[in-house]
């Protein structure tokens, strides 16, 4: 898989990966040198729904990647914490924080990421 | 319902906070605590703060400070409860004050349990449950000071961790040869126990007999029994477990019985008071849980309980603790199941032990496999028919096995 990174709407959008390759209930990390973003982002696949979070944990240093998605939620994999997938909101402790979220675009079969835009919901 | 009043404020307490304010509870809700400060989290007394990463109480803070006002949770820190009225619903303070309450939850959690032996009440030895506890320890384990550590459960295992990388020499004691075996089964805990030798602890089973202090001396030294040489220490590290605070509970003529005797939505005898965190025994459970999770979700059923809703679905007891930058989790009980069997590579280091009874998943216990435990918790809240076979193939995905 190649990744493309145009410049030609008003923020970057990445290609991250085609329908398909992320598979149900896993998350794939685009770095931060690919989105300009200070974090990596994550893409989440969940029921045939993509969403993208930043990847780290707002309550400590783990990578959301790494957690179980289920039911529009990504639980933490080191305290359990569980955020929504479509908000970042957190759902219980230990986390206060939201996780920021990002818009995802499937187009022809293609996973775009948009770092820093709101998704549409 | 006007006034809910919490005593004690850890997890537990503020768990249930939150559960009420979010279950659209709008009352008033005092939170009163015996330490001084905000309410933090204690994961990480024993690891952040003794290696000092986490410098304040800020930094292991449970909720930021300016959620207290936000939520509308008067926050009295620093104030102890020294009787409970629970018929008249009042709260008697040790300023002389009482608070009375349309409801009480009793969050008193406990106190580290000292050694019963000789000496076990001279300076260098510490114990590890609150903030003031690890800030006094931490002065403690600088390079090269003579750690003993008593005790090789969670605590004393984390502590002992921390202290070998932060350059100090240490010996842990414990009666049991390899501890933990009954709660994670002997793979894992053999795997656990042996990393303390390869690490450079002395490592010695044996039950303490004594601590002396030769007068004028810093240096106190450690007596196992059967064997002829105590141990030389400038700081003993006491993980022995708690003892639950319940003597306001007694007091009050509540069921106490290893902990305050409570029901599924965390009521104790008395209707006016419910009990939560690792005070609290659940009606048949053999045990207490002293585990963060289940302080948290005791802190939800409490809430739901108080609220008027039916409790939320009981979760198998889960754990997690570091050390060596590696991490056990266990969920479930062990010690119930009739065949276990291993995922992954022992010899790697990181495996997953399942363990089954009747063809259902029962418990879990893993190293660095936390994907591994995610997915067992929900089959064992599913009760999902599961094949020891599927499980130990690396081919299955385990989440595909939630589908049956």
């Amino acid at each position: 898989m190649t990744s493309t990174e145009t410049t030609s709407t008003a923020h970057t959008s990445v290609l991250v990966a085609a329908v398909g390759d992320i598979a149900e209930g896993e998350a794939l990390q685009v770095p931060a040198e690919r989105t300009g973003h200070h974090d990596t982002i994550s893409v989440f696949h969940d029921d045939g729904t993509y969403y993208a979070l930043d990847d780290t944990c707002s309550h400590g240093q783990a990578s959301l990647a790494d957690g179980w998605i289920e039911n529009g939620e990504v639980e933490c994999p080191l305290h359990s914490a569980r955020f929504c997938l479509r908000s970042g909101e957190p759902q219980c402790m230990p986390a206060t924080l939201a996780a920021r979220t990002h818009r995802v675009e499937v187009v022809a079969g293609e996973i775009w990421l948009h770092p820093g835009q709101e998704p549409t919901s | 319902m006007t006034r809910i009043a919490m005593v004690g404020a850890g997890l537990s307490a503020v768990s249930a906070c939150d559960a009420l304010r979010g279950g659209g509870y709008d009352g008033e809700i005092v939170l009163l605590s015996d330490e001084a400060g905000p309410p933090y989290d204690r994961p990480p007394l024993s690891k952040d703060v003794l290696t000092g990463s986490a410098a304040t109480r800020g930094d292991i803070a449970l909720r930021p400070a300016d959620w207290y006002e936000k939520q509308r949770v008067e926050l009295r820190p620093g104030i102890a409860v020294t009787a409970l009225r629970p018929d008249e619903g009042v709260l008697e303070l040790a300023d002389g004050s009482e608070l009375t309450a349309d409801r009480i939850v009793l969050a008193t959690g406990g106190t580290a349990r000292t050694l019963p032996v000789p000496g076990a009440d001279d300076p260098a030895v510490h114990t590890l449950r609150t903030w003031a506890e690890a800030e006094r320890l931490r002065a403690r384990l600088v390079p090269g000071a003579r750690i003993a550590v008593i005790g090789a459960g969670l605590i004393g295992a984390e502590t002992a961790a921390v202290a070998t990388a932060l350059g100090c020499a240490v010996t842990l004691i414990d009666p049991v040869p390899v501890p933990l075996t009954a709660v994670v089964g002997p793979d894992i805990a053999g795997a656990l126990h042996a990393r303390h030798r390869a690490e450079g602890i002395d490592v010695i089973t044996g039950g303490v007999e004594r601590i002396d202090r030769a007068p004028g001396t810093e240096e106190v030294t450690v007596t196992v029994g059967g064997r002829p040489e105590p141990v030389a220490a400038d700081t003993v590290v006491v993980g022995i477990g708690i003892r639950p605070a319940t003597a306001l509970a007694e007091a009050a003529g509540l069921t106490v019985d290893n902990g305050i005797v409570v029901d599924v939505a965390q009521r104790t005898s008395h209707p006016r008071v419910y009990a939560v965190g690792d005070v609290a025994r659940r009606s048949g459970d053999p045990v207490r849980h002293e585990h963060w999770d289940a302080a948290r979700s005791s802190g939800q059923a409490a809430a739901a309980g108080l609220l008027g809703a039916a409790p939320p679905a009981r979760s198998a007891s889960w754990f997690w603790s570091d050390r060596y930058g590696s991490r056990l989790e266990g969920v479930g009980s062990m010690a119930d199941a009739e065949e276990t069997v291993v995922r992954g590579d022992v010899a790697s280091g990181a495996f997953t032990v399942f363990g089954l009874r009747a063809s259902v998943l029962i418990a879990a216990a893993a190293i660095d496999r936390p994907k591994d435990i995610k997915a067992a918790q929900r089959l064992i809240a599913r009760a999902v028919p599961v094949r020891a076979d599927r499980l130990t193939d690396p081919a299955t995905e385990l989440r595909a096995l939630l589908r049956g």
